[in-house]
Order: structure tokens, then C-alpha cells, then sequence
């Protein structure tokens, strides 16, 4: 079992297989640099929710979520620099403004 | 966060409706939290949840730290939002509201704070305030 997982949800049509292949790779590499673990030992899933299915503060949705799951837990000065460290790159690559993404780290 | 994850059958509820839900769902949260409106994610999912014994049922993540009574009403609400504007019958409805630690998200680049510790750094924040 992998000691951190991340799902992905974007909206439809925002994020194609190419930049998905990058945000992975950009996932497992951040992540074994904050947390100091292998490649092997975290997993990356995509989802899309389709257009028109997505609404945030009542209107249609552009932003995108990333949930991760880690396996014993976090600090929480660890956690803010593993959420700080998603957002700066899922923005880099994405191009996404930071109130287009939602990104949390949770104890698993 | 909040995160409203409504579990309805395929092509049960149009465009329209879900729009309608969505914009429901943000008032009735914001008007009994006081959350600002940007912070309310709701996503319809026409795929099958085995989880839940309702074909209909309204999947609620919210911040820890808010009263039962404040939570059951904030259900409660919801739930009739969703019943008036789809006609769904509420014996075909469920729903249910769970927490986690504010401090496990980050939004807008900012942690989220806990419910009741909101600054005003917070609520100005462009994004948030925007609505986007």
C-alpha cells in the first residue's frame, strides 16, 4: 500500500493527458522531497467531473482539487509546506490562478 | 471547502436544476455559517454509490468544529433545497454531513481557518470575496 495517495478531480476539458502526466510526475517528486519517500510509495489518480456537473460559490466550476492521503499522519508544519509545495507547482504547470485549486493533506 | 458531492441517478436532474441546486446549496450554507460564498463546492455524480441506501443522497464535507444543532439545521435545509427544486421525494433522499480539521486544506493559497477563527485577511482575500 502506498504511504501517500493522491486523487485529482479536475473539470472537464481543463487538463489534458500531457499536463496530467507532468502534475503527476510533479506530485512524486515533491512529495518524496518533503516527506523523504520513494517514488514507488506514492500513487497519483485523475478524475474529471463533467461540464456542468461542477459548481463553486453557485456558479460553474473552473477549479481543480487535489486530495492527498497520508499513510501515519503529518506534522502540521510539514503539512502547510506539502500543501504550499502542490500548489506551487500544479499552478506553474496548469497555468491555474491559486483560487482556481483547492488542495488538502490528510492524516490516513 | 465545503464540499457537496450530490449522488443522483444518470440524467435524473437537468442542467438547469443543478444549477438551481448549486446556487441553493451556497445560500443555505452561507447564510447559516457565514462562510464566504466562494468557499461552497458543490458536484453532481451520476455514479452509483453503494454506500448509500438513497438513489438520491447529498454527500456533505464540511470544517470541523460547528454545533449539532447548527449541523443538523445546515442538513436539514439542504436537503429541502434539494427536494423543492428537483421534485425528488424526500424517502428517496439522504444525505449526511462529515468534518475534517480546517487545517488539512489549503485554499485560495491560504490555510483555511477553523470555523469561528476567520480573519479579515480571510474574507478579503480576492478570490474568496469573488466569489470564483
Amino acid at each position: 500500500m502506498a504511504l501517500v495517495r493522491y486523487d485529482c478531480t479536475m473539470q472537464e476539458g481543463q487538463i489534458g493527458e500531457e499536463m496530467r502526466s507532468r502534475l503527476a510526475a510533479g506530485l512524486v517528486e515533491l512529495t518524496g522531497r518533503v516527506l523523504d519517500v520513494g517514488a514507488d510509495e506514492v500513487t497519483v489518480g485523475f478524475a474529471d467531473i463533467p461540464q456542468g456537473f461542477g459548481f463553486r460559490g453557485g456558479v460553474l466550476s473552473t477549479t481543480s482539487l487535489v486530495r492527498g492521503s497520508i499513510a501515519g499522519g503529518l506534522e502540521q508544519p510539514v503539512r502547510v509546506e506539502l500543501m504550499q509545495a502542490i500548489c506551487d507547482m500544479w499552478m506553474e504547470i496548469s497555468g491555474c490562478t491559486v483560487d482556481e485549486l483547492v488542495v488538502s493533506a490528510r492524516d490516513a | 471547502m465545503p464540499y457537496y458531492r450530490c449522488v443522483v441517478p444518470e440524467g435524473s436532474v437537468a442542467f438547469e436544476q443543478r444549477a438551481a441546486v448549486a446556487k441553493a446549496f451556497t445560500d443555505v450554507h452561507c447564510g447559516s455559517t457565514g462562510a464566504p460564498r466562494s468557499f461552497v463546492h458543490v458536484v453532481f455524480d451520476e455514479t452509483p454509490d453503494a454506500r448509500f441506501a438513497e438513489p438520491y443522497f447529498v454527500d456533505g464535507g464540511n470544517r470541523a468544529g460547528r454545533s449539532e444543532e447548527v449541523k443538523a439545521e445546515l442538513l436539514s435545509d439542504l436537503l429541502g433545497a434539494f427536494a423543492s427544486i428537483t421534485g425528488v421525494e424526500e424517502s428517496q433522499l439522504g444525505g449526511r454531513i462529515t468534518e475534517g480539521p480546517a487545517s488539512w486544506t489549503m485554499e485560495g493559497g491560504m490555510v483555511l481557518p477553523e470555523p469561528g477563527e476567520e480573519t479579515e485577511e480571510w474574507y478579503a482575500h480576492d478570490g474568496v470575496a469573488a466569489g470564483g
